[in-house]
């Protein structure tokens, strides 16, 4: 014990370089980790803000996000003839890429009644459209391009006027913005449309028997909100998954050669001293403890200063690029604890090396 | 000295390999991300640039395909067909769906064709046919094989049952693949039998593109007109756009891994060094020689670094190409450009510790031991 700590706070430059890459390297697992939680709820924003408990889209779709959906005209009266059912409110929705100062800037239209609901659930400042030049826009979004209310946007080459600003609808990839359903039934050439139709209950109607009664509708597919959610989630990770994953196996093989650097580096220089130990009797077993030690000390401060600085940074991030949401739940301190110990105990495996090849009779030869 | 950088270096050959290690994984980081999101953005436009045409029409104010859609009315076709220059022009539908296989779900941009379509089908066939008939579709191999389908087989496209009866090759990208049905289905399913959403255009022998392009801009009402070089720039510059500032981030963290790395690297080598460096101070050496000598080290350090990062990263696309992922890793010019900059500047910086130690350091203490 006394020889680990010895053997780590010899050179302090050396213990700090060696917490400070461990750190950064828990600090990219957990921002990675926080941004995919924070995509995650920004994904579902809008149905979780949304009116109604179920969604009804065309056959097939499941998605609110991953596909186009286009309903059958008569499907909006016979849902509310359900027993069950309040009001059906109609959307026309469509993802549109928006060119804003030159930049591409994909972006969700929806096309909604402001009587019936559907649209921006926060507003920062001004108000719903009334008419078909009007827009409420993403408060970030445009601040992001420096627009506020009373600037025009362009949306598919048709000039919009902004009235509102809304809170809570921006994403890296995508934001949300608003307008009258007629307005973007005219910029989609589909008058008349309907993408999706919210259904409110009334309280206490039974979910799935509702459901049941309008999956008999020809033409649609209806499934709860939760479900919608979960199936654009779904979708979502399959896509960033992989990539994500990969990051992070690149940052913990860093930090684990970070640390197998440090405690390499400090057992090497204390060779002479391990052999000694050997000569009076110590068993591998107690050098594997020290060298052990010393490993999980620089990983666990690393994980835990890492922690820190993952906080610190998801907050910069957001503060600068306010389109990102990173988000940390308790457990994610776990995560970076358990990754500062499988980071030592791998990296202990090169000192281990050193130690169990070490022949006590070579240091006195010396 | 630049010996001496070099002796210091390959003298303990594990430690070389940590240090190297880490630094090459920490630049992998970048690399890899780079890779990724220049990987989608050949993916992407793929479809645009073997689509064989010279010139995209769409739907007034919609410059590509992705997160996007197009509705023109049907007799657009025939006023682009009656513009000077113009050879052959192929309507084709699109949205972007899923193709369903069993509880898989994939994303998918769906082309409906017209039958003896000239443009916009599909331009490798591994196995099948290249153009679908009705009730039939043609869809991309990868995805066919990761969910355990081939040939003959039944996929759900747009809520009805399809038969596989071609499977394509390079129609995959991470974020979705292409699928091909005709164009009956299509407008039986989605839509509008009077409507259209692209018109993919031949120019005749000996004419530009892009004078064509502006003629149509000029000819038809309500429509974009790009050629397909430029179309498929837009394309482009949706994933590049979106991912500008997820890269700068995580080049910076990468950035700064790479650099606690090769600081932590540089600095244990010139202490576990710092007798020779004191008898070599002793014996008249400058101190600008003997930073010479640490900056050499860090150079040579995070240059192995690089290739080694570029090699695994190199060996990854390769790996990640074979497991049909969907995912491709692509190295561009710009990024290797950009990393190794980042590298030499990480070597500079990375020597600034060890620098500090030399100037410090006392001849004489050498000799007593210290």
């Amino acid at each position: 014990m006394y020889l680990s700590r010895r053997n780590l706070l010899q050179d302090k430059t050396r213990l700090a370089l060696s917490i400070a890459g461990v750190a950064l390297a828990v600090l990219l697992i957990l921002v990675l980790d926080g941004f995919l939680t924070g995509m995650n709820r920004q994904i579902t924003s809008y149905l979780d803000h949304s009116p109604g408990s179920i969604i009804v889209a065309q056959e097939d779709v499941v998605n609110l996000l991953g596909a186009t959906s286009l309903l059958p005209t008569a499907v909006s009266s016979e849902a509310e003839a359900i027993r069950g059912v309040e009001e059906a409110i109609p959307i026309l929705s469509q993802f549109v890429i928006l060119d804003l100062h030159d930049k591409k800037q994909p972006a969700y239209m929806v096309g909604y009644d402001p009587d019936q609901g559907g649209g921006p659930w926060e507003l920062s400042a001004g108000r719903e459209p009334r008419t078909k030049r009007e827009i409420v826009f993403d408060r970030i979004l445009a601040a992001r391009h420096n627009l506020k209310i009373g600037d025009t946007v362009e949306v598919l080459d048709n000039e919009f006027t902004i009235t509102g600003l809304s809170n809570g609808t921006t994403s890296w990839m995508t934001s949300y913005f608003f307008l009258k359903k007629t307005a973007a039934e005219d910029l989609l050439l589909v008058p008349q449309a309907t993408s999706f139709l919210m259904i409110t209950t009334s309280d206490g109607a039974d979910l799935g028997y509702i459901v049941q009664r309008l999956n008999k509708i020809s033409g649609v597919n209806a499934l709860t909100k939760t479900n919608m959610a979960a199936n654009d989630l779904k979708l979502f990770a399959k896509i960033f998954s992989m990539p994500i994953k990969l990051m992070v196996s690149i940052a913990f093989l860093v930090g684990t050669m970070v640390v197998g650097l440090v405690i390499y580096s400090a057992t090497v220089e204390r060779q002479r001293e391990y052999g000694v130990l050997k000569a009076i009797g110590a068993a591998n077993h107690i050098l594997y403890q020290i060298v052990l030690l010393q490993a999980l000390t620089a990983s666990l401060a690393g994980a835990a200063l890492g922690t820190a600085l993952a906080y610190g940074a998801g907050e910069l991030i957001m503060v600068t690029r306010p389109q990102f949401l990173i988000l940390y739940a308790p457990a994610d301190v776990g995560w970076a604890l358990s990754a500062g110990l499988g980071m030592a105990l791998l990296a202990a495996l090169f000192p281990v090396r050193v130690v169990a090849g070490l022949a006590p009779a070579e240091v006195f030869r010396k | 000295m630049i010996r001496l950088a070099f002796r210091n270096l390959f003298q303990n050959k594990i430690r070389l390999v940590i240090s190297v290690g880490g630094v090459a994984l920490a630049l992998l980081l970048i690399l890899s991300l780079d890779a990724i999101f220049t990987g989608v953005e050949r993916r992407i436009t793929v479809y645009v640039k073997n689509s064989s045409a010279d010139i995209f029409v769409a739907q007034s104010g919609v410059r590509n395909l992705h997160m996007a859609s197009s509705s023109m009315p049907a007799f657009v076709r025939s006023k682009v067909k009656a513009v000077p220059g113009v050879d052959s022009v192929s309507p084709i539908q699109y949205v972007s769906n899923m193709v369903v296989i069993g509880d898989e779900r994939n994303l998918a941009y769906i082309i409906g064709l017209p039958e003896k379509a000239a443009m916009g089908g599909p331009w490798r066939v591994s196995a099948g046919r290249s153009r679908p008939d009705p009730g039939e579709a043609i869809i991309d191999r990868t995805v066919a094989k990761n969910s355990g389908i081939t040939l003959g087989d039944e996929v759900e496209i747009l809520g009805e049952e399809f038969e596989v009866v071609g499977l394509t090759e390079e129609t995959a990208s991470l974020v979705n693949s292409v699928a091909f049905i005709s164009e009956d289905d299509f407008t039986d399913l989605r839509g509008d039998p009077g409507t259209i959403s692209f018109l993919l255009v031949k120019v005749k022998d000996g004419e530009l593109p892009a004078s064509v392009a502006r003629r149509i801009q000029a000819r038809v009402r309500d429509v974009t007109v790009q050629t397909t070089g430029e179309f498929a720039n837009q394309e482009r510059k949706v994933v590049k756009d979106m991912s500008t500032d997820l890269i700068t981030i995580m080049n910076l963290i990468g950035f700064l891994i790479g650099l606690a790395v090769m600081a932590l690297t540089v600095y244990t080598a010139t202490l576990s060094r710092r007798a020779e460096y004191g008898v070599l101070k002793a014996l008249g050496a400058s101190n600008r020689q003997l930073y010479r000598t640490v900056l050499a080290q860090a150079t040579l350090s995070v240059l192995i670094g690089f290739l080694v990062g570029l090699i695994i990263t190199l060996i990854l696309s390769f790996i990640v190409d074979g497991l049909g992922l969907n995912m491709e890793l692509l190295v561009s010019g710009v990024s290797l450009v950009k990393v190794a900059g980042l590298s030499l500047i990480i070597a500079g910086f990375s020597a600034i510790l060890p620098i500090r130690q030399i100037t410090g350091l006392d001849p004489a203490a050498v000799f007593r031991g210290k």
